[in-house]
């Protein structure tokens, strides 16, 4: 009893989160994987303890296929929000002198993070488009003749619009990352004989890639649920996972497949997770 | 010997009021010692780096070697840096953070392992060849730093306070190291500190530096025997000040009115009779006189304040004009406190006349 | 005790913030856009006394997952004829007490013959609208009108033609194929379909989801051929003052027959009836008319309220018409080999 009442505060300060963790995220997760085993039967599902629909899954060649695809499109929107989201993050913390400019231009791209992901990428849909801004832009430059659909309905604006949205998650990680870095390393390794390309090479990269690690996980994490992009923005072949779950457990009310797809997405997302951690644990025994 | 650096005219000016370094001319022979001693600010390290190309002067010239260098960056350079919290690259292991600079000199790779072995030998880490930095104690990470630095064989090593982050007792051991380690290599070392008993101990000159300047150069007991300024005289060592007044001038010496007496002295400057001037004693070269004893100059006064300060007492005492003035004394051979002075005691103070700083005006430091 | 009571009070205000007013003249409907408009709804709160409470749905896919989520919040809901079946089957609604329906022996024959709505016996669905999944197109990018499904799939067409997200897909390209018998393709005749979907692929610039995503794509020239909910779109399309043209393809087009049914268990069983009554009167079946443009199920009705031009080009009083139109069909079982068709052509 009395020591009941003596960790009734502690029991209370673990206890509140844990059930926090074990009602919102365990069961949900439970409950899912439950899913995954039951049969889909007119009109509904029934419960069931088998693995044909993880069988589907890997067997059908219509899922696999969206796997490979969302897997390309995160994979290229990691890759061109890091190609952006790199020299921008090194010229903000090496190369800009002004503090006020510093905030400014770092504010302009992490404020878009306030702003409706609807609204952003419905953005782009009017600038990608047929009629849209951007090829009224080349057109009066003349660089093309007639309006080109080529920007707007395909993989490349799914790709160009969630770079820029989730671009923001990769400047922060790399800024920090770059921020930490001492700048007498740097000067360290001009000292010792290194120009400037070598020196970002051997001692400012190296040291920034736990950031990368970060950035890359979460903009590919991102890319790899997202569902929204290919609805507004994705062509006839911009089908990404997140929409096949989605009908899943929609139209084709097969919450079972769904359930499983989920799980398997899960997976995938826990191994990127699980090794981006690896390296960055890897990066601070390396950091500062 | 010749002259492996030249500052000529050297300043720095960050902005038209913020001025590191103003017109600093300085030269430093081919495996001198030298050291920048000064207070916190007053552009040691400004000095330093625009001898390691980190720094851009706004005026002057530097040479390395009779090669001007002033705007070669870094990697241009035949000098080397060791960084006052090291510096070492946290990704790279001991050896791999050593051999780093040797990269670009495009060895083979038994001269590389050689070398890095030979250097970390010098500073006797060898063992750790394959530890990171943050496995290694400050000391340690220290001597690296240091192995990393001269693995190059520079013309000039630059060290901005080397030692500062160390604790006592092993920075004494470290300067000791350090100067030996210079003996054995031979290199140029440029030291940069604000501890006077490091830069006592470890060069062969020292470069006093207040605001931006030099206040005085030579070797280190030429400094402390002959300051050119109440500045110096109080920054190396320590030193009472008294107000006086030249009364009579024969020869070199002088007689001063000052600390309520006539004392003799042998200023370094030329003076005038009557010429308002301000004394210096060293606390360590002023007597406590015993019934009867006598010395050049005897000042009378009552003890104000005696501190402990453990290898012997600080006695502060009142002169009869009012000024103070400090007495050093060994502790006697049984510390019982019956012999020990007392304040308010009166005492006699000897100072020998050779021991007198003499220096124009009335400025006090 | 106070803690009791405060726990109870939380419960009660969690009851009431989580779902909608249960209180008795207070209905809600889970329906499509425009079928609970204002233009009439007011009026039918106004005279009955009843308060109608609106949810919208993008698709019919929506009903059963919403009524899954758990019942007690929905009192009406408006599926289509290819759904009604499931909402049955899923136990969800409750037969309903035609004799309390003023003129449902006005609604259309062919309707009522359903058995989409009915089961046992007993109807479970009261046809309210209905309409065809035409074709469009925009009359400035055609000299010769197009008058096939086939026009779908020209190359002159590449990247300016949009096609339904749905099921029905596999519909359009069975008949493409030649197969009529959409509702009961065998499995050789839905990989054939999907055969036919891969093959347009690299024609569509996009499948567009909801009304207002085709009004959008012929409103940016992204578009100029694709199916159609019949008089909706274009309608919209016109107050653009964009000129698009309807048609009835060759190889005929599917109809669509939207019926309200009653949720299981409903406590406002009284203001359900009396909104029933309202919408197959002239108030209901002219409000949603002229709200969508859909064709009216209570022929006398439509009659009575509609303009002889109205009551024309809505189909209204032309049996060919509506015996033209294959009117969608529950596919039971089948539902799943053509959902995943489908599926898989969009993941090609
Ligand atoms: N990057 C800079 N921008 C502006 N002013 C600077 C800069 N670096 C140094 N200063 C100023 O120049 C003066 C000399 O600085 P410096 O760092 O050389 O002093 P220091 O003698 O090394 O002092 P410390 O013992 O504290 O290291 C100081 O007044 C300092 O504020
Ligand atoms: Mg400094």
């Amino acid at each position: 009893m009395s020591f009941l009442r003596r960790n009734l505060p502690g029991m209370l300060v673990m206890g509140i989160p844990l059930m926090w963790i074990a009602l919102f995220m365990l069961l949900p997760y439970g409950i899912i994987v439950t899913y995954s085993f039951w049969l889909k039967k007119y009109p509904t599902f029934i419960p069931a303890f088998q693995f044909g629909n993880y069988i589907t899954i890997f067997t059908d060649p219509q899922y696999v296929r969206v796997f490979l695809r969302t897997l390309k499109i995160s994979v290229l929107v990691s890759a061109a929000s890091f190609l952006l989201a790199y020299p921008f993050a090194y010229y903000l913390v090496f190369r800009c002198r002004s503090a006020a400019l510093r905030t400014w231009l770092y504010m302009a791209v992490i404020a878009p993070l306030w702003v409706s992901y609807l609204l952003r990428a419905y953005i782009w849909k009017t600038i990608l488009g047929t009629e849209g801004v951007l090829n009224s832009f080349l057109m009066s430059l003349g660089i093309i003749n007639e309006p080109s659909s080529l920007f707007l309905y395909n993989q490349f604006a799914m790709v160009v619009t969630l770079t820029y949205i989730f671009i923001p998650f990769m400047v922060m990680p790399i800024y920090t990352a770059l921020e930490k870095i001492p700048t007498n390393l740097t000067e360290a390794s001009a000292d010792l004989g290194m120009g400037p390309w070598r020196s970002f090479w051997t001692v400012t990269l190296p040291l920034s890639l736990p950031g990368v690690a970060a950035g890359f996980t979460l903009t590919f994490c991102l890319s790899f649920g997202d569902f929204i992009a290919p609805f507004l923005v994705g062509g006839p072949d911009g089908n990404l996972i997140a929409n096949v779950i989605a009908t899943q457990f929609g139209a084709a009310l097969n919450w079972p497949l769904g359930s499983a797809l989920a799980i398997v997405m899960l997976v995938v997302v826990l191994t990127i997770v699980s090794l981006s951690d690896r390296m960055e644990r890897k990066g601070m025994t390396g950091g500062v | 010997m010749a002259a492996i650096i030249e500052l000529e005219n050297i300043s720095k000016h960050y902005s038209p009021t913020i001025i590191g370094v103003d017109n600093v001319s300085l030269t430093v022979e081919d495996g001198e010692f030298v050291t920048l001693l000064g207070p916190s600010g007053c552009g040691k390290s400004t000095l330093l780096r625009m001898i390691g190309g980190f720094e851009e002067p706004t005026g002057g010239a530097i040479r390395l070697a009779d090669k001007d260098v002033t705007f070669d960056p870094p990697y241009k350079r035949e000098v080397n840096m060791v960084f006052q919290d090291y510096a070492l690259f946290p990704h790279m292991t001991i050896g791999e953070n050593v051999a780093y600079g040797l990269k670009t000199f495009k060895l083979d790779k038994d001269t590389v392992r050689t070398r890095v072995k030979d250097a970390l030998m010098l500073v006797g880490l060898y063992d750790k060849l394959n530890q990171r930095p943050q496995q290694l104690s400050g000391g340690q990470r220290q001597r690296i730093a240091l192995a990393r630095a001269i693995v190059r064989r520079p013309k000039v090593l630059l060290l901005d306070e080397p030692l500062s982050a160390l604790d006592a007792k092993l920075r004494e051991q470290m300067q000791i190291e350090l100067k030996h380690l210079h003996e054995k290599v031979g290199i140029t070392f440029i030291m940069v500190t604000h501890d006077q008993t490091e830069a006592l101990v470890m060069s062969d000159r020292v470069v006093v530096m207040e605001k931006g300047r030099i206040a005085q150069e030579g070797r280190p007991q030429d400094l402390y025997d002959h300051p050119a300024s109440p500045y110096v005289a109080n920054f190396i060592g320590t030193t009472s000040f008294l107000p006086g007044k030249v009364s009579a001038l024969s020869g070199g010496v002088a007689t001063i009115a000052a600390g309520g007496t006539q004392i003799t002295a042998h200023p370094d400057v030329t003076l005038s009779e009557g010429a308002t001037v301000t004394v210096g004693v060293r606390p360590e070269k002023v007597k406590l006189l015993a019934e009867g004893e006598t010395a050049d100059n005897v000042f009378e006064g009552t003890i104000a304040e005696v501190i402990y300060y453990g290898l012997g007492l600080r006695i502060s005492v009142t002169l009869a004009d009012g000024s103070k003035i400090d007495a050093d004394t060994l502790l006697p051979d049984k510390l019982s406190h019956s012999t020990l002075p007392q304040s308010g005691a009166p005492v006699r103070l000897g100072v020998a006349a050779h021991n007198v700083f003499v220096f124009e005006g009335t400025v006090t430091p | 005790m106070t803690i009791k009571k405060t726990m109870l009070g939380t419960l009660g205000l969690l009851a009431l913030t989580a779902s909608p007013v249960l209180a008795e003249g207070t209905i809600n409907v889970l329906t499509w856009e425009g079928y609970a408009d204002p233009s009439f709804i007011s009026k039918f709160e106004e005279t009955s006394g009843c308060q109608v409470n609106a949810t919208y749905v993008g698709s019919n896919d929506d009903f059963a997952p919403k009524l899954m989520a758990g019942g007690g919040v929905y009192d009406l809901i408006t599926p289509s004829i290819d759904t009604t079946k499931l909402m049955i089957d899923l136990d969800f609604v409750e037969p309903l007490d035609t004799a309390k329906i003023e003129g449902w022996n006005d609604i259309y024959p062919k309707f009522l013959a359903l058995d989409g709505i009915q089961k046992d016996g007993e109807y479970y669905g009261m046809p309210y609208s209905w309409g065809a999944i035409a074709f469009m197109y925009r009359d400035d990018a055609f000299d010769t009108p197009p008058t096939s499904i086939a026009d779908l799939w020209r190359e002159d067409l590449k990247g300016k033609i949009s096609l339904w997200d749905d099921k029905s897909a596999i519909y359009v390209a069975a008949r493409k194929n030649g197969d009529m018998n959409i509702y009961s393709l065998s499995d050789e005749q839905i990989a054939a379909a999907q055969k036919t979907l891969v093959e347009q692929k690299p024609l569509i610039r996009k499948y567009w989801a909801t009304a207002g995503e085709l009004v959008d794509l012929y409103k940016a020239g992204e578009v100029v051929i694709s199916n159609t909910w019949a008089g909706y779109q274009s309608s919209l399309l016109a107050d653009e003052g964009v000129k698009v043209t309807e048609f009835i393809p060759k190889e005929g087009a599917e109809g669509w027959l939207d019926s309200w049914m009653v949720v299981k268990g409903t406590p406002n069983k009284e203001c359900a009836y009396k909104f029933l009554n309202m919408q197959l009167s002239e108030l209901g079946q002219c409000g949603v008319a002229n709200v969508n443009g859909y064709s009216a199920a209570n022929a006398s009705a439509a009659k009575s309220c509609m303009t002889p031009e109205q009551f024309a080009a809505l189909h209204q009083d032309d049996p060919a018409y509506l015996d033209s139109l294959l009117i969608w069909t529950p596919l039971g079982d089948r539902f799943e080999a053509y959902t995943n068709a489908w599926n898989a052509v969009k993941a090609q």
